[in-house]
């Protein structure tokens, strides 16, 4: 289970989340290349939480600006189209970039 | 009346196990978090708040206490038969789903675990704790490593009075707040949940700090026992058993591992009971990768000889034990073993004295003239 970032977020990237993130789990991390070929932070219209390393400690909701922050399964995150698995996760988010 | 966090929050000091950064940020080093803290915020742990750069952490205040025979923490290889007078404060850096003591633990994340802190001095603890026959006094129940700046001030004058001192933790430390503890913390009880970090995030942390911690209390010369509570389906695997128990034998053979049996609590309710051939399964597992000392636990009487100590060397029967009772204590006063003479590590006293309790029991407290309930 994991946190998402829902629509809010889109245009915002605030990166307050990023600073508290206390397992680097939120995504593109400012001046941060990736490896494994994911986009940049420019290259995102929003930040994304990888649901492999989040744990769930709840550290970035009190942080965001634009309350986008959703514990997994509840009824805005189905809202904002976002699911809590990193293909789905992942597949929308390379069609939106 | 005020709400729990309110009180959580008036009774409080500044921390020692911080850094302030700039924007009136701070960072945290009581647990492997290592939170960055901004103004106004918690840190995960939702105890520890930085308010105008400041860093405040738990103060004066106790969860709850309760007597508990040491081999109930447990310690299996200290002071046998002794009471350890046990206090918690409140909140934890973890949130595991099966925690017996949520009710404290989860303080300010669950709305459901509301629990009535009470406020005391040390000194006024420590008497209590002596008044009941106590020999060793433990930080247990929430997370301790969180709450680590009251629990020296408890331990020092523990020291002072004669009393020993543990901890009973989760493992998630941080080399700054183990430099800290070890000239007040004599026994350190970690409890090593899994092998797996996929499991360990499910719980709020992460596998690698809590094997550094482990490495480090015993390079430090912390008294160090391991408990891994056995939960069918999460982390019962031959394989994972397998790499967790070699993991405790590369640190070193001596460390008693305990494996315990996991019953339904809080919100974990789908896996069974564990059931004794599963413990026993998983002690022939840490045997088999070296370790000396294996105990499985909270099925007094169904895991035959396991529940006693016996000489690695020649098997001769040292401690026998019907769960927190122990029924036969052969060691010689300098905790060897009578038949062959191997000394067997521990922190063992010259002789056996009778026990106090073989049952927790809650104090006849909070006695009106010690403790004051927060209303």
């Amino acid at each position: 289970m994991a946190y998402i970032i829902a629509e809010p977020c889109i245009g915002t990237k605030d990166t307050a989340c990023v600073d508290v993130c206390p397992v680097d789990c939120i995504h593109p991390a400012k001046s941060r290349s990736y490896d494994d070929g994911r986009p940049t932070f420019d290259e995102v219209p929003q930040l994304y939480i990888d649901p492999t390393e989040c744990i769930d400690c709840g550290a970035c909701v009190p942080v965001c600006p634009v309350h986008g922050y959703f514990p997994p399964g509840g009824s805005a995150g189905k809202m904002a189209g976002l699911h809590c698995d990193q293909r789905k996760l992942r597949r929308w988010w390379q069609v939106s970039a | 009346m005020s709400s729990l966090r309110e009180i959580i929050h008036e009774n409080v000091r500044e921390g020692e196990l911080y850094q302030k950064l700039d924007r009136e940020w701070v960072r945290c080093f009581a647990c492997g978090h290592c939170c960055k803290i901004p103004d106004e915020q918690p840190g995960v742990c939702k105890v520890r708040y930085n308010q105008g750069g400041t860093l405040y952490v738990p103060w004066g205040y106790v969860g709850c206490i309760q007597c508990d025979p040491i081999e109930k923490k447990p310690f299996f290889h200290a002071y046998p038969g002794s009471l350890a007078y046990s206090f918690g404060m409140l909140g934890c850096d973890l949130h595991c789903a099966y925690c017996q003591n949520w009710v404290t633990s989860q303080a300010l994340r669950d709305p459901a675990a509301v629990a009535g802190p009470m406020r005391v001095a040390p000194t006024e603890l420590i008497l209590d704790a002596l008044h009941q026959g106590g020999r060793v006094i433990v930080s247990t129940y929430n997370e301790p490593l969180i709450t680590s700046e009251w629990a020296v001030a408890v331990f020092k004058e523990a020291r002072a009075a004669g009393l020993l001192t543990g901890f009973v933790s989760n493992g998630n430390g941080t080399p700054q707040v183990l430099e800290y503890l070890r000239p007040w913390v004599d026994l350190y009880k970690v409890d090593l949940k899994s092998f797996d970090d996929r499991h360990y995030r499910q719980l709020g942390g992460r596998l690698q700090p809590i094997l550094e911690t482990i490495q480090r209390l015993y390079s430090l010369g912390f008294w160090l026992e391991i408990v891994t509570l056995v939960i069918p389906g999460f982390n019962d695997s031959v394989d994972e058993l397998t790499r967790l128990a070699e993991f405790l034998a590369n640190v070193s053979l001596d460390i008693p591992w305990h494996v315990t049996a996991f019953h339904k609590d809080y919100k974990m309710t789908d896996p069974e009971n564990t059931r004794p051939e599963t413990l026993v399964r998983a002690a022939e597992i840490g045997k088999k990768a070296g370790l000396r000392y294996i105990y499985p636990g909270n099925l007094p009487g169904q895991v035959g000889d396991w529940e006693n100590t016996r000489c690695p060397n020649c098997r001769e029967l040292l401690i026998e034990r019907y769960g927190y009772l122990i029924t036969g204590y052969h060691l010689t006063p300098q905790g060897c073993c009578p038949a062959c003479g191997a000394c067997i590590p521990g922190r063992w006293d010259a002789a056996f004295c009778r026990q106090i309790t073989a049952h927790p029991f809650v104090p006849r407290t909070p006695r009106p003239d010690l403790f004051v309930l927060n209303s």
